[in-house]
This record gives C-alpha cells, sequence and structure tokens, in this order.
C-alpha cells in the first residue's frame, strides 16, 4: 500500500511539475481541481437552467424536445446540451483525479478524514445527476440506462414491484416517470451542491474559484470541445428494441455493463466494498497522529492571529477561562488540528529574542516548541563555518535536501509557514547564517494547504506578523519544490549561494519556459483534456446483444393463492371477539410463493420459485428476468404453480414465434382474465 | 518613582487593551530602574527581548481590536506600530550586537516612544472608540 501510494505521489509530482512550467505556480490546475470542481458544477448548473426551460418530460415529447433543441437552436441549445454534459463528465475526471491526488499525499489521515469522506460522499450524488440526466433524453441509450439501472436497483431489496417493470414496453411506460426523473435531476445538484459546502468546511478560506486564466482556458476548452463534437442523441428510444450497439458515456456508466454480465447483486457488493475500503483509509494503520497545538494562557491576549491563520478552522476565540484581564483567548480543537504549526508561525509571542529559558509561545506545538526550534537554529547555525553560510528551514513534505555540512545547515519543520517570521530577523541579525533559505512543498499546493502562501505574505509585509523591513531580503531565499524535484531544489539551492556570494550567477532559477512555448504547452494540455472527456464520454462502444439475437424478458406481478382458505366465523365465534374485531371473514394472511418454468425450444430456460413480497408474505410475488436468445423461429412454454400442489401446474401455455434480431418479446401474465400475455414483434 | 506614570487619561477603554498598557508601562519602568539602578545593565539583552515580545503581542490584540471596530485611522497607527517595533529592534541590536547602549538616549527613546504613541494614537483611538458608543 505504502509502495503504490509513493509511486502514486512521484507520479502525481511528476505531472505537476510539467504542468508548472506549461501554466506556472498560479494557474498549475493540479493545484486546484476541486476547484474547477465548483466551476464544472456552475457550469453545468447554468447551461442546465437553460435547458430546462425547452426540456419536455414526456414519453414521447422529451426526445422531440431534445431533438429540436440540439438541431434547430444548435448555436445555442446545442451548445449548452453538449456543455452541460462535457463539463459533468470533466466534473467526474477532476473528483477522480482529485481523490487519488488527496490520497497519493496522504491528506486524508486522522482529523483531516473530514473532507476525505465528505469528498466521497459527492460520488454517489454526482452519479445520480449523470444517470438521471442521461435518462431523461429518452433515446436508444437512455432506454439502456433506464433498464439498466432499474434492475440494478431492484437487486437491493427495496421495492415490493421491480422497477424495471415499468420498461418491459411501451404499454408499461408512464409519462409520470419522466417527471420523476426530472425532480430528481434537480433535486440531486441541490443536495450536491448542499454537500460540496459541507465538504469544505472545515477548510477555512476553501478555494472555490479557480484562477481567472485557468477558469477562461477551461470554458473555452470545453466550448471549442462543444463545436466540434457536438453531444448527438441515439435514435429515440423504442421498448420492443434493443440496441445491440451504444457509445456509452464510460465517466458515468462504466459499471452498466458489469451489471449486465454478473448481476445486480453482485456489482453492488463490489461498489459498496470499494466504498467502505475508500471511507476507511483515514483510519488504517500507519496511522501516526502528531499532537495538536496547546494553548499556553500566560502568554495568550487573545489577539487571534492563529485563529486567523489556522487552515482547518481549528482555532476558535473564546471567552477567558482564566482570571487575566483579558476577554478572549484562542481554543483549539484537537479532532481539527493537523499540527501544521501555521498558529505557531502567526503568534507574536513566538519570538527568538526571548530569553531562552523563558521562551514560550502563547500557541505551541508540543512535539517542536518554540524554544527547541530556537535552541535547534542556535546549535545549527553555531555549526557552520564556510561562508557563504546558509541556513535552510525545511518542510519535511517537500523535495530533499543534500546533506547538511559547513556551509549548509538544515532545520526541519513540519510546514514552512510554522516559522514566524521574527526567527528570519534573529538569524540575520544575530549572525547565525549569512542567508536564510525557506524550503517548502510546491508552490500552491501546500501539505497543509496555506503555508507556502502566508509565508510568502509574511514576508512581503501583506500578512501579520510581517517580516519586519529592516530585514535585507536578499538573505531570504524561498524554494517551493514538490517531493520529485530534487535537481530544482539543488539548483535553487545554487542559486541562492550564488547570491549571496554576489556572484554573477542565474539568480532565479528559470522555472518558466518562453511565453510562447507556454502558450503551446497550455494549449496543449487543453487539447489533450479536451479528446479525453471527448473520447471518454462515447466511446469505445458497448455491444449489449449480438447480431443475431433478440431479447426475451419474462415478467410479471401475480398474487398466489393464500396458504389456507378464509374461514367464515360463526355468530358465536364473533361474540367472543372484542368488539373492535369482528369480522366475519377471517383470512390468514399469506400466500404460496409462485413457482415459474419457462421452456425455451424444449430446454428449460428458466426455473424459480419467488416468494410472496411483505413481511408477512402476503403481498405479490414479482419476476422479471430478460433472456438473450438467438434470433429465429422458437417454441415456448411457461408454467406457473400458484397454490400448494407439489406437482402439475396451475397455468399454462405455450407458443411459437419468431424473433427478430434485436427486438424484445415481453411474456406477461395477469391471473384475471388475460392469463398469459405475449408482446412484442414476431416475424 | 516610576519613569513612565499610569494617568486614566491613557484609557482606551478597551479592559484588555488598557491592562496591557499598564503592564507595559511597568515593564518599561522596571527597565529604566535596570538602566540607571545599581548592577547597571545587567540582563539588559534578555529584558529586551521579552519587551520586545510583549509590545509585539500587546500591538497585535490593539490591531486585532481596531480591525474588529473598523477603526479609520487603522492604517497610520500600524504603521506607527511598525515604526515603534523597528525601533526597539534598533536598540536590541545596539545593545546585542555592540554592548553599546546608553542609559539616556533608551529613557528618552522610550519616552518618546509610549509618551508619544500614548498621547496620539492611543488618545484618538480612545476618542473614535467613544464616540462609536463603545
Amino acid at each position: 500500500m505504502s509502495a503504490f501510494r509513493a509511486g502514486l505521489r512521484a507520479l502525481f509530482d511528476y505531472a505537476d511539475s510539467l504542468l508548472e512550467q506549461a501554466f506556472g505556480a498560479r494557474w498549475n490546475p493540479c493545484a486546484q481541481l476541486g476547484a474547477l470542481g465548483w466551476l464544472c458544477f456552475w457550469l453545468v448548473a447554468g447551461t442546465g437552467i437553460y435547458l430546462y426551460i425547452f426540456v419536455d418530460t414526456g414519453v414521447t415529447a422529451a426526445y422531440e424536445s431534445v431533438e429540436s433543441l440540439t438541431h434547430r437552436q444548435w448555436w445555442a441549445g446545442g451548445i449548452m446540451r453538449s456543455l452541460h454534459r462535457y463539463a459533468s463528465d470533466a466534473m467526474i475526471l477532476l473528483a477522480g483525479v482529485h481523490l487519488l491526488r488527496e490520497f497519493a499525499h496522504d491528506r486524508m489521515r486522522g482529523v483531516r478524514w473530514f473532507a476525505w469522506v465528505t469528498g466521497l460522499l459527492l460520488l454517489p450524488l454526482i452519479y445520480a445527476c449523470g444517470v438521471t440526466g442521461y435518462w431523461m433524453v429518452w433515446d436508444r441509450l437512455a432506454q439502456y440506462v433506464a433498464q439498466t439501472t432499474t434492475e440494478w436497483l431492484d437487486a437491493l431489496p427495496l421495492f415490493a414491484e421491480p422497477l424495471a417493470r415499468n420498461f418491459l414496453d411501451a404499454s408499461h411506460l408512464s409519462g409520470r416517470f419522466f417527471t420523476l426523473m426530472a425532480y430528481i435531476h434537480i433535486f440531486a445538484p441541490l443536495a450536491l451542491l448542499l454537500f460540496m459546502w459541507v465538504h469544505i468546511q472545515r477548510h477555512s478560506g476553501a478555494r472555490v474559484n479557480p484562477e481567472r486564466g485557468l477558469a477562461i482556458g477551461t470554458l473555452l476548452m470545453l466550448t471549442a470541445l462543444s463545436l466540434t463534437w457536438p453531444a448527438m442523441s441515439q435514435p429515440a428510444a423504442d421498448l420492443g428494441t434493443v440496441a445491440a450497439v451504444l457509445p456509452l458515456d464510460w465517466f458515468y456508466l462504466a459499471v452498466y455493463p458489469l451489471i449486465d454480465r454478473h448481476g445486480g447483486a453482485a456489482v453492488w457488493l463490489g461498489v459498496l466494498a470499494a466504498g467502505a475500503v475508500l471511507f476507511a483509509l483515514p483510519w488504517l494503520p500507519p496511522l501516526r497522529r502528531p499532537l495538536p497545538a496547546v494553548v499556553d494562557l500566560n502568554n495568550c491576549n487573545g489577539c487571534g492571529r492563529c485563529a486567523t491563520d489556522c487552515p482547518f478552522g481549528a482555532i476558535e476565540m473564546a471567552p477567558r477561562t482564566d482570571a487575566a484581564a483579558y476577554t478572549q483567548q484562542a481554543l483549539v480543537d484537537p479532532d481539527r488540528c493537523v499540527s501544521c504549526g501555521l498558529c505557531v508561525g502567526a503568534c507574536p509571542t513566538a519570538t527568538p529574542f526571548r530569553r531562552a529559558a523563558a521562551l514560550q509561545a502563547g500557541i505551541e506545538l508540543p512535539e517542536l516548541r518554540a524554544a527547541e526550534l530556537r535552541d535547534q537554529v542556535v546549535a545549527i547555525g553555531g555549526g557552520l563555518t564556510v561562508r557563504p553560510r546558509i541556513l535552510v528551514f525545511h518542510c519535511e513534505h517537500s523535495a530533499p535536501l543534500p546533506h547538511a555540512d559547513a556551509s549548509l545547515g538544515i532545520v526541519p519543520l513540519p510546514c514552512i509557514g510554522m516559522l514566524p517570521p521574527s526567527f528570519l530577523d534573529f538569524v540575520l541579525s544575530r549572525g547565525h547564517a549569512d542567508g536564510i533559505l525557506l524550503a517548502g512543498c510546491r508552490s500552491g499546493e501546500c501539505h497543509f494547504r496555506l503555508g507556502d502562501r502566508f509565508t510568502e505574505e509574511r514576508i512581503a509585509g501583506l500578512r501579520d506578523p510581517a517580516l519586519r523591513e529592516r530585514v535585507p531580503r536578499e538573505r531570504v531565499g524561498l524554494t517551493w519544490c514538490g517531493t520529485t524535484e530534487r535537481r530544482r531544489r539543488l539548483a535553487d539551492l545554487g542559486a541562492f549561494r550564488s547570491a549571496l556570494l554576489q556572484a554573477p550567477a542565474a539568480v532565479s532559477a528559470p522555472v518558466h519556459g518562453r511565453t510562447a512555448w507556454r502558450l503551446a504547452a497550455q494549449a496543449g494540455v487543453y487539447t489533450v483534456s479536451a479528446l479525453l472527456i471527448g473520447t471518454v464520454s462515447c466511446w469505445p462502444n458497448y455491444r449489449q446483444l449480438e447480431p443475431d439475437a433478440a431479447v426475451v424478458k419474462l415478467s410479471f406481478s401475480h398474487a398466489a393463492q393464500r396458504v389456507e382458505a378464509c374461514a367464515q366465523l360463526t355468530t358465536a365465534e364473533l361474540a367472543r371477539l372484542p368488539i373492535n374485531m369482528r369480522v366475519r371473514t377471517n383470512c390468514r394472511r399469506d400466500r404460496w410463493p409462485v413457482t415459474v418454468d419457462l421452456v425455451f425450444d424444449g430446454k428449460l430456460l428458466y426455473h424459480g420459485t419467488h416468494l410472496a413480497a411483505g413481511l408477512q408474505n402476503d403481498g405479490p410475488s414479482t419476476i422479471y428476468r430478460r433472456f438473450a436468445v438467438p434470433a429465429g423461429p422458437h417454441a415456448l412454454t411457461v408454467r406457473i404453480r400458484d397454490t400448494g400442489r407439489t406437482s402439475g401446474y396451475d397455468y399454462e401455455a405455450s407458443r411459437g414465434i419468431t424473433l427478430r434480431p434485436g427486438r424484445s418479446f415481453v411474456i406477461d401474465f395477469a391471473s384475471a382474465g388475460t392469463g398469459f400475455t405475449f408482446r412484442g414483434s414476431e416475424g | 518613582m516610576g519613569f513612565l506614570e499610569w494617568r486614566d487619561d491613557f484609557r482606551i477603554g478597551i479592559p484588555e487593551v488598557d491592562h496591557e498598557h499598564r503592564q507595559l508601562i511597568g515593564l518599561i519602568n522596571s527597565l529604566h530602574g535596570r538602566l540607571v539602578g545599581p548592577g547597571q545593565g545587567a540582563g539588559i539583552g534578555e529584558f529586551l527581548g521579552e519587551l520586545h515580545a510583549q509590545i509585539s503581542a500587546h500591538f497585535a490584540l490593539e490591531e486585532t481590536v481596531m480591525r474588529s471596530r473598523r477603526y479609520a485611522e487603522f492604517a497610520d497607527h500600524k504603521q506607527d506600530h511598525e515604526r515603534l517595533l523597528d525601533e526597539i529592534r534598533e536598540i536590541m541590536d545596539g545593545y546585542e550586537l555592540h554592548g553599546r547602549y546608553d542609559a539616556r538616549t533608551l529613557s528618552d527613546a522610550l519616552d518618546t516612544w509610549f509618551g508619544e504613541h500614548f498621547r496620539t494614537r492611543d488618545a484618538r483611538l480612545h476618542a473614535a472608540l467613544a464616540t462609536a458608543g463603545d
């Protein structure tokens, strides 16, 4: 597992490096997958509102309205429809990569479980939106989606009567069902939005808007894809026909062929098992939980800087609990604290200018106290003898450094944001080193979300506590590198060293290539993404049925005979009953199970016994089975037993039929009057 | 007798800020005592460090109060804080690196420092908060 994670992490890091070169640190899409997901949500919502104006929900009207929107209004409705589809596909893609990436970087451990779990909960909602969306168009694909979805749901012991019976043939189909779909297709996104909001609750200043340039690029990409490869319907749905080959949207329908092949129950088991593993991941070993931050009231005056800077909303300002003259104090919620130390970096009392013995900050990480940090700085700085003496504060989650030597001292930190700016002032003004290099995670991708940003803002004087202006900035270097970017880190270190020596070396490492190259690279990334989205949304085709096959559906809902005949009570027996229970006809409620045989060309194609529905087995027995059979002439016999007899049948019918390829044939049964009905096209 | 004395008109009406002002005056007075008293200058560097930390924390609190009350002259007041912190850092460095300190200069600096800041910035803050009905 950890090797898999490490490999995945390295892979993501290489991808990040490439994308960072193309897009620059600020626009790097890897760092804002979630925000891009939000963008796609709004795109889908906006286009959805437009489409809703024109879409009809009737059995035939649905398809016609979508067709007219796509073709007669291609310049607006058609584009909207395509955007609606492709942005939804992009959302699945983004959510998937986002999830993998957070897993790879191990960012769902311990107290960070919340975003992981709520994020997983978004997935079924996104799928509910997508599946109902495909359903509403009511083309051949929708027909397949309807049939398979209902068969899948029927595998759960939820519905007394199989939902799939609604799609047996045209006579069973009701426009109401489409209205229901439209409702689900509206309410599922609203629920999704609510959960997306919950998902980011524990992240202060969570990013829900991508950088403007990236947003525009994404919008342009999806629009271009919509224009060159517009979303089209399949032929109109026809329940008498089975589309042999279908272009599936694999983003949303990847499990559907598995449902066809292995049955709904097996796929439920698979999905639920996978879901259970994903949900359990934050608590699986190795679970190392660093101690959460603690507040020292003697040094806390309630200024609130730590609460402002906590990236996980783990600190709140609460009424004072001691007798001090202050009104507020910081209060850490240990269940939310990730022990990043950004609060220590924000605390004005965490300054190394204080006496070493008295150095106790208002908020501290128990595993790396400010006093320890000061001791390390002094000790490691004292060991530096060769100029330029460089002291590196090194984030444990970022690219490694070369070994420490006489001119390179390394102080490890959980996050660069933990370092109070006064430490920089201290090191340089007291001569503990000639230069300080702050070595953190890739820019914009801090393991603890905001450490790099806050550090830059503090150094630039834009955020409290700011690095004092008197500190010579040319002696403070920054290097933001992902875990695998060892070479880049070495280059940054070399450049910083040269700059300290005032050598005429290239001071800033050329992170970004020339503008033209970068634009071309961005265009390339957008093109590849568009091709991926466009392709997976309709290719490869799925063969639902062999070319010369037809489908026989055996389905009915029938209440079998009662196990015991009803008894008529005598007047004397009635009189013994309480007054509110005097009913003359007394029936035991339970019914016999229904046994069904389907004999196809002399061979038993199906034999099954179906219990009566209901907790008391007093409802109808239902059956829904679908068989792919060779087309051509066949002899059918279907038999039902619905009484307690041990041999023989209560109902039986035979028929010679000719099945045409790609058509479906329905065997239904109603005990009252009609008996067996055979519907569907025969030769 | 202290070097600086707490006066009631220093009050700005926010108990925790006033409390810290009093504390700081106490600290400055005891620093002054060390500077001019017997055993002159013992432990001054460390004492300055503590003072610096406390003043930093105090300013942080005062700035939070000003921000939360949308004090109109916040920018100017904060700038003065930064200037004062820079000055005390100068004094610290002067002492630490060059062993240089002059009791009189230091006293004067601290006087200007607090006296001025109290009389001008903090008084204005007091007035503003009072009119705002706090």
